[in-house]
């Protein structure tokens, strides 16, 4: 979208004059860390608020913002320039106005860049979210997507990217330890175990289980694993981990049985046949980031499935943050992703090197999550396990309270994700809830980012 | 007389029993002398017997046969260890009936004071210790003397019942040993490591640990170092060199099941699973379109290189495909690995070579594009014979080759021996032969290949941007060593000849080039 503007005159509305030069518009996506000054950011931010206040003609207020500065003057606080004009960008689309929607994409489409620092990728993937819901093509933004990454997807890949990240942040190891200990604790002593994973981890939190009841226990149960997978890109990939799973296991003298199921759209409707639970196992439900993929409305639905599986233990990891309750309000939602995913965001870029491979694919896996949530309406889900509605650890356990009640985590478990959180990189802790809260809070800046819990009937 | 043979007898069963200082007669007998290392017998006896010697000569007949029932006791108890415990007792009273038996409690052996002086009641956990506070007292010297009781030797039992150490026969010498051992088996574990968690019972135990805990570095078979034991481990699950192992097992017994595929599945060896037809279809499919596919390709090669195998049916059927696109697709394997710095270690070269010139060979029974036929490769059976003799004592499990299956069975272990050692005159061998046609495929890939480079379907530059960064990070990453050796000039050696023919010819495209 790129508008055609004349030339413009040094003053620009109501601003102070801008150190402008006069730019080609069709600026092409600039890759490495070109900065903006501040200045000239917040210029348009006050042209914009003033175009706003004012109701000018639409001309006035292109002349106005066509002052993109190309200059690569490095600036030390050129940031959350990005956080103001996609808010305003995500209120005016709100109120549909659609003038100003267009410049302010079309400045977004300026500054933004998937290659640059966090601000810039911020930019860059929220102006895309935008701008399908903007021009109503969300759905078909997301199969593109979603195409173009299974395309690219295979399990060394998979592999690479999963291990990298869980080599650098306790993201996805947080809930791993949390959950392993939880299930250790809760089927301590039985002989024949049945976990049913419902996540797309990829299986990478059960070798360290696998580990610990070899060596832990004296008699070494029984482990029948059954992987529900949910989104698709990891099913392709699900037999070379279930050759993988079952070699390690045969290392470690484990006995292992390894299941997947990837068939049923709709998690609600799995069995106990289904999923082949038999009577004398001891069933353990672990549930880690599916539960945010199920349409809003059968979550409640799959809850009472986990139900009647007759678990001993449910464990349950969630990202901490709201979309749901919020998703008839485009600017509230909106203001909640762009929180969380700032964070995910400045996480991925202190947590990787600078050039890293991986880091660009969870940016992207991101940025399919966030056209997901914003631009894509609820009632045309084709395939569930798509939603990507994430919920805050109180709302789940509102849900979950419904079935469950709540296991808390012993102090050896504590210990171990404590000491977990020890080997990465300053920044993270652990938080416990406060009262009536139940769970454990993974922080990152003493923000909440990741919410483990545990629930027996 | 009845002394003189009573002599000559024990004398004779005692020839091992080194004796010194002896009356004559027994000194005529060959013994050990004195002072050699003799058995557990003549350090558990001798002085004894020793002391015998030194307060009565001669040694009466009674004295002296108790002396060799003691000995063949003994000698028995060694036996007997092995026999029910029930005899243990017995049997162990008899071979040392010195020894005292001592079952403390628990509550005994977990405290930490038990030797009390009697002067002045301070308690010491250790026996030494409490001595050298007594000298302190300025004692009379009959005082300082230690009991008679103290010279016996000791043994403790544990009072756990369903321990091990609970018997007499397994009781242990040293009475720190058997508190560490009830501390460590049957009591709470106190200590605590800080950065692993793992808990100790016994305080020496946490000591020693934490000063080890986090210095410790596993190392996983692909040659991977890790610090942490979690990553380590998860690593390791999912780690080619594991696959490996998987892949040779399931070779053994895939072999035999195998119909006209036979070669393209030996060939391609083992490591190829349905999952890795489905990544062939991908990296072929849009090859002709896509820059992505240089690290489909890169990655689908590297996948196959390390991965287990089953369902060859699927990679018949993915071969299928891969002659329906052509010789491009072949170019692009063949120039793949060699071009592009995958992470397939060096030891991966006979495996691609290998690849490639079946795939070529494949090409040429429906394409009859190259000038590699099948034959050739036979050609290479009888060579290929001595190769898997130079190796079968590396490889366990080996197939039962049938007489159908000799050439095969003969390339696929090539492969195998490929995909695990590095053997550049295993190469070399191949090379000379087929060097000089490789060329001309090397050119007439390069070309067809280079001609598709530049298309592009997806729009988006964010693809395309993001392959350049993805080279970029694969060439950074992955070590240099591949690089060299592709890089060389054709001109070196055996190997490098061959190999450098096809990576010249295919490098030559400027295309290519500018990809990386």
């Amino acid at each position: 979208m790129k508008l055609s503007s004349a030339k413009v005159p040094k003053e620009s509305k109501g601003a102070s004059p801008i150190d402008g030069h006069n730019y080609s518009l069709h600026s092409k996506r600039r890759s490495g860390r070109t900065t903006l000054p501040v200045q000239a950011a917040e210029q348009w931010s006050v042209a914009v608020d003033m175009h706003n206040t004012n109701s000018i003609q639409p001309q006035n207020s292109h002349t106005s913002t066509s002052r993109s500065s190309d200059s690569g003057e490095p600036c030390a606080t050129g940031n959350k320039w990005a956080s103001r004009l996609l808010r305003e960008c995500a209120r005016a689309i709100s109120d549909k106005d659609s003038t100003k929607i267009h410049h302010l994409l079309w400045m977004l489409n300026e500054l933004a860049s998937p290659y640059g620092d966090c601000d810039q990728k911020l930019a860059s993937y929220f102006l895309q979210a935008l701008f399908c819901k903007a021009t109503e093509s969300g759905q078909r933004c997301y199969r593109t997507l979603t195409s173009v990454a299974e395309k690219s997807h295979s399990f060394d890949s998979a592999r690479k990217l999963i291990l990298k990240f869980q080599e650098v942040s306790p993201w996805t190891t947080f809930g791993h330890v949390a959950a392993n200990g939880a299930i250790l604790e809760a089927l301590d002593g039985e002989a024949k175990l049945h976990i049913i994973d419902i996540s797309n981890t990829l299986c990478t939190q059960w070798p360290t289980l696998l580990e610990a009841l070899a060596t832990r226990n004296d008699e070494t149960p029984h482990l029948k694993l059954t992987v529900v997978v949910t989104a698709n890109i990891v099913r392709s990939v699900m037999k070379e981990i279930r050759q993988r799973m079952e070699k390690f296991a045969r290392l470690m003298g484990v006995p292992f049985e390894f299941n997947v199921i990837s068939g049923p759209n709709h998690l609600g409707e799995l069995t106990k046949e289904a999923l082949g639970v038999l009577e004398d196992e001891a069933v353990a439900v672990n549930c880690i980031g599916a539960l945010r993929r199920v349409a809003v409305e059968e979550r409640g639905a799959v809850i009472q499935m986990f139900q009647s599986l007759g678990p001993k233990v449910v464990t349950v990891v969630e990202e901490e943050a709201d979309f749901s309750s919020t998703r008839y309000d485009f600017v509230t939602c909106f203001e909640e992703c762009l929180r969380f995913y700032t964070l995910y965001f400045e996480m991925l870029e202190e947590s990787f090197a600078p050039t890293s491979n991986e880091k660009l694919m969870l940016e992207r896996e991101c940025s399919r999550s966030i056209v997901r949530v914003l631009a894509c309406d609820e009632g045309e889900d084709s395939t569930a396990g798509e939603c990507e509605r994430r919920e805050k650890g109180s709302q789940w356990s509102d849900r979950l309270k419904e079935a469950f009640s709540p296991v808390g985590f012993s102090d050896d478990v504590v210990d171990d994700v404590k000491a977990l959180l020890k080997r990465y990189r300053a920044g993270w802790a652990l938080a416990q809830p406060h009262q009536d809260e139940t769970g454990l809070y993974l922080t990152w800046k003493d923000e909440a980012v990741v919410w483990a819990s545990a629930w027996k009937p | 007389m009845l002394e003189q043979m009573t002599e000559e007898s024990i004398s004779n069963g005692f020839v091992q029993n080194p004796i010194a200082g002896s009356n004559p007669p027994l000194a005529k007998k060959k013994r050990n002398l004195p002072g050699t290392p003799g058995k557990y017998i003549y350090t558990f006896y001798s002085s004894k017997l020793y002391s015998l010697k030194a307060y009565r000569f001669p040694i009466s007949f009674s004295e002296r046969f108790i002396m060799i029932i003691r000995w063949v006791y003994s000698k028995l108890f060694r036996f007997i260890t092995k026999l029910p415990c029930v005899f243990h007792m017995t049997i162990w009273v008899l071979s040392d009936p010195e020894a005292e038996v001592i079952a403390l409690s628990p509550k005994t052996l977990m405290a930490t004071n038990r030797f009390l002086c009697e002067i002045c009641g301070k308690g010491f956990q250790r026996d030494q210790n409490l001595q050298l506070h007594r000298r302190g007292h300025n004692l009379p010297w009959k005082l300082k003397q230690r009991t008679t009781k103290e010279a016996r030797k000791r043994v403790y039992v544990c009072p756990e019942k369903s321990c091990v150490h609970h018997h007499p026969s397994r009781a242990l010498g040293d009475l720190t040993g058997i508190k560490k051992h009830f501390c460590r088996k049957h009591g709470e574990k106190k200590w605590k490591c800080e950065k692993c968690s793992k808990r100790y019972a016994v305080q020496s135990d946490w000591k020693a640990h934490s000063k080890t805990c986090g210095t410790r570095e596993y190392k996983c078979d692909c040659g991977t170092l890790f610090s942490r034991r979690d990553s380590f481990i998860t690593h390791r699950a999912f780690c080619d060199a594991l696959a490996e192992e998987t892949a040779r097992v399931n070779a053994a017994s895939n072999m035999h099941s195998l119909a006209t595929s036979n070669i393209n599945y030996h060939l391609m060896g083992n490591p190829l699973g349905p999952g890795m037809a489905q990544h062939f279809s991908s990296i072929f499919k849009p090859i002709s379109s896509n820059d992505e596919t240089l690290d489909q390709t890169r990655r689908g090669l590297s996948l196959w290189m390390g991965q287990a195998s089953q369902g060859h049916d699927a990679i018949g059927k993915s071969l299928q495909e891969i002659h329906q696109f052509g010789s491009v697709n072949s170019g692009s394997i063949y120039s793949d690995p060699l071009v592009s710095t995958s992470n397939a270690p060096a030891s991966d070269y006979p495996l691609n070579w290998v690849f490639g010139n079946k795939v070529s060979s494949c090409n040429a029974e429906e394409i009859t594009s190259t000038s590699l036929p099948l034959n050739n490769v036979k050609e290479n059976g009888p060579q290929l014979v001595s190769v898997p003799s130079l190796f079968s004592t590396q490889h366990h499990s080996h197939q039962t080759p049938s007489a159908n299956m000799s050439a095969t069975a003969l390339l696929q272990k090539a492969a195998q021996i490929g995909a695990t050692s590095t053997d550049t005159s295993f190469l070399g061998s191949f090379a000379t032969k087929c060097s000089s046609s490789q060329v001309q495929d090397g050119n007439k890939y390069s070309g067809l290949y280079g001609s598709n480079t530049p298309a592009t379907t997806l729009g988006s530059d964010l693809e395309n941007s993001a392959n350049d960064i993805s080279t970029l990070n694969q060439l950074q990453m992955y070590p240099a060593k591949r690089r060299h050796t592709q890089n060389e000039d054709s001109t070196g050696g055996q190997t490098r000849d061959f190999l450098g023919v096809g990576v010249q010819a295919i490098c030559h495209p400027s295309s290519i080039n500018g990809w990386i």
